[in-house]
């Protein structure tokens, strides 16, 4: 049998395996009028030109079209949007990759201040450089459900200071997150899981 | 080394060229484009050099023996089947790892609303992310988010026979996604998963984080 033939099959059944991932689309929809196509076009060259991350960007606006919201409230969308990335960049310094800098404008969109994410950097910094993408994810995750943002931003820091992992800090939301399910205060959970795991990696 | 046999041998391939076999028109002028620039087998040809010299009918025994000519319902089937274990090993793969992110999530998941729970995916150390959510009186259910241009049309979720819960697994690269599930064609957010701050058109979203894989 053909090597051809053989290559063929396989091509076939690794488009199989892959099936579902796709590339981002740097594409504007079409549903949205040529003058607001143009003015989110001007948005995002601007942030691509500061050198911000603009998938969050496309992302944004697709996510406005699809939930049919009207073209003024997409370009604001992307107006804020573009500004809490370039605050977040300015917050997890030059380094900071697309990821961390996406998550951290979701961050401060919760509630946290610039210094919260300037400070987890330093934190970060002390530690081996491991992105702090997940540490980000916790924390706007943690303010949006009723945790005071300074209070998680101290929390989280302190984990993170502590060389406490990505999936440990995912089990440390959740935890925080069944506490307050069951009724328990958010300062209360916070902190009792805080200690817990503290507690846990002490010799 | 081409033998006296050759002419046969081709004829033998011409004949079973013009037969009619049921093969889409593209694979069939593939097929018939691979066997016509396919040399002599090189099985074959080192058979014919062991026995050139012991006589016809010990040759003859050998190529029945020995020879390995593959015609165009032969390439046929033994692509087929590599397409087929290529697909088993993927859904058999899928199935394992899926199993395996949605036993993480139901040993940790919060308590969520009767009507509606998820068992979601917080993280993944690998790229194939099950998600899963119990929607009982629901009707359709599709998954959109960052990795799929929130297009309600492109991951609609299953409902599994075994547990009532819908899901789907998806392959994602490592990084942040955003996303929400469209349940009857209300959007809602994932109620196990962390959410994302976004509301800015109307409803959260959630979060999952795909780690790279470990090197």
């Amino acid at each position: 049998m053909s090597v051809r033939l053989l290559a063929l099959a396989t091509v076939f059944a690794a488009s199989v395996a892959t099936a579902g991932a796709q590339e981002s689309d740097r594409t504007l929809p079409s549903q949205l009028s040529a003058p607001t196509r143009a003015t989110l076009e001007r948005l995002i060259d601007s942030a691509r030109v500061a050198g911000l991350p603009v998938d969050p960007l496309y992302s944004k606006v697709r996510e406005g079209v699809f939930r049919a919201a009207d073209e003024p409230r997409v370009v604001a969308a992307v107006q804020r949007l573009t500004r809490d990335l370039g605050d977040a960049r300015l917050a997890l310094g030059d380094g900071a990759g697309a990821e961390e800098i996406a998550a951290g404008a979701n961050a401060l969109r919760a509630g946290l201040h610039p210094a919260d994410l300037s400070r987890l950097r330093e934190s970060r910094d002390r530690r081996d450089n491991h992105p702090l993408t997940v540490a980000l994810v916790v924390l706007a995750d943690l303010a949006t459900r009723g945790v005071p943002p300074a209070m998680a931003a101290a929390s989280v820091n302190e984990l993170v200071a502590r060389n406490v992992s990505d999936g440990s800090l995912l089990s440390f939301r959740q935890n925080v997150e069944r506490d307050l399910v069951g009724g328990r205060s958010p300062a209360s959970a916070l902190d009792a899981r805080t200690r817990a795991m503290i507690d846990d990696r002490k010799p | 080394m081409s033998g006296p046999d050759e002419p046969r041998w081709l004829d033998e391939i011409a004949g079973e060229l013009r037969r009619e076999v049921p093969v889409r028109p593209a694979w069939r002028a593939r097929l018939l484009d691979e066997v016509a620039r396919a040399p002599k087998p090189a099985v074959r040809r080192e058979i014919d050099e062991t026995f050139d010299d012991r006589g016809e009918d010990a040759l003859d025994t050998a190529r029945r023996r020995w020879s390995l000519t593959v015609g165009p319902l032969g390439s046929l089937a033994a692509a087929m089947m590599l397409v087929a274990l290529g697909a088993g090993a993927t859904y058999v793969a899928m199935s394992r790892l899926g199993a395996n992110a949605s036993q993480r999530s139901a040993q940790t998941s919060a308590p969520a609303p009767s009507h509606l729970v998820s068992s979601a995916p917080v993280s993944a150390e690998r790229e194939i992310v099950r998600f899963e959510i119990a929607a009982p009186r629901a009707s359709h259910v599709a998954l959109v988010g960052s990795f799929n241009e929130w297009d309600p049309g492109a991951t609609p979720l299953s409902r599994d026979p075994a547990t009532g819960k819908w899901v789907v697994s998806l392959r994602l690269p490592p990084g942040r996604h955003v996303y929400a599930f469209v349940v009857d064609g209300d959007v809602t957010a994932d109620p196990s998963a962390p959410r994302a701050a976004d509301e800015d058109f109307g409803s959260p979203n959630s979060v999952v984080f795909v780690s790279s894989p470990r090197v």
